[in-house]
């Protein structure tokens, strides 16, 4: 398989590097938003699985969410953990407190991260 | 090549209102905060794929194909760490298995009895979590014949937007403060968390979200790996469901 792949990219000079991001990125994600289309046919707005499958796909956001702050990849590892999931807190809180304004949450949670990473150095 | 899906009149046909003025509100929408957001998650991308050296045409198609900031950042993440390409498809095609509850509870909100399935799955590849988190709240008060174009021109502005960014961020990332590109690095999680947030209705939203969050460092611990978001999904979704249900046949 890896001789098949060495030569294939080699093959394929310049073009590789687009090949990579259609048949390794494009394609085994794509797959799942084209099996989607098949599963919902027949599906009515209002079926009562889709109340389940909502809240599937918010669990699986949380956690998607969770995860990036528990294992950060690169300059938001430098921040201290409580620094992070203090922001995030308080972006939570003050979208609350300004009348659900996502744009309040967002800038109150970053000016907290950005600070906390001015201040850590 | 990008596929760029503009209303047509074969789906909306002459009969019916334009699809043009929801499409431009769609863009109009789009043009502030998520296409901001969107900006910001994907500069890191550009500057990811050019540490592998490859051309800055890969990183913007990369955006327009894959959609998905996570996987994106796995792709070009792992090719920088040589990790073999059939792992890391394996690896992408893991973490985009969550397109899947939040495909099969968009599509149907926008579906018509005469929507094509070409139509459908140009939908589909728009989905991503900006698209869902606000598609979920600003489709359902339209009038069905304008959520197709709606979501179109909402989807194509912020990916348009990325697809910038992208650009921009593969020349630009490397001369950043520290601080400020972890800032860029946290502009994923707070949106996602205040525009979840924002679209929770009922009950059962805050217990998934609530319930997904707090059970993420348990599963992490336990479940095999990469497989801990969709069993954490999952199980705290149907959680969260048997709650709702059981609350509602006590009320």
């Amino acid at each position: 398989m890896s001789d098949f792949l060495t030569s294939l990219s080699e093959a394929t000079g310049g073009l590789w590097p687009y090949l990579v991001v259609i048949l390794f990125g494009f394609l085994p994600s794509e797959i799942w938003r084209w099996a989607s289309v098949f599963l919902v046919k027949g599906l009515d707005e209002d079926s009562e699985i889709l109340v389940w499958v909502r809240a599937v796909a918010t669990a699986l956001l949380a956690g998607v969410v969770a995860k990036l702050l528990m294992t950060p990849s690169g300059a938001l590892a430098v921040i201290p953990a409580y620094w992070r999931w203090g922001a995030l807190g308080a972006g939570f809180l003050a979208f609350f407190l300004f009348r659900r304004s996502v744009m309040a949450g967002i800038v109150v949670g970053e000016t907290i991260l950005i600070g906390a990473g001015f201040l850590a150095r | 090549m990008a596929v760029y899906a503009m209303p047509s009149d074969s789906v909306f046909p002459p009969s019916q209102s334009s699809p043009w003025p929801p499409f431009r509100a769609g863009l109009r929408a789009a043009a502030g905060v998520p296409a901001f957001m969107l900006m910001c998650s994907l500069i890191g991308v550009g500057g990811l794929c050019r540490d592998i050296g490859y051309p800055v045409g890969a990183a913007i198609l990369s955006t327009f194909l894959i959609w998905a900031g996570p996987a994106q950042v796995v792709l070009f993440g792992s090719l920088a760490a040589g990790v073999a390409l059939p792992a890391i498809a394996i690896a992408i095609s893991l973490s985009s298995v969550r397109f899947v509850p939040m495909c099969v509870s968009i599509l149907p909100m926008m579906r018509r009895p005469n929507t094509p399935t070409w139509m459908m799955l140009i939908l589909a590849h728009y989905v991503a979590v900006t698209a869902w988190v606000e598609g979920m709240r600003r489709l359902p008060p339209l009038p069905r014949e304008e959520r197709i174009p709606y979501f179109l021109g909402f989807a194509n502005m912020v990916m348009f937007a990325a697809a910038v960014a992208t650009g921009a961020g593969y020349f630009l990332i490397a001369q950043l403060p520290p601080p400020l590109a972890a800032g860029l690095l946290f502009t994923t999680p707070v949106y996602f968390t205040v525009a979840l947030a924002a679209g929770a209705r009922q009950l059962i939203d805050w217990l998934a979200l609530g319930l997904g969050f707090a059970s993420a460092p348990v599963v992490a611990l336990y479940a095999p790996p990469g497989m801990d978001l969709l069993i954490g999904g999952v199980g705290m979704g149907t959680l969260a469901y048997v709650i709702h249900r059981i609350r509602r046949r006590m009320a």
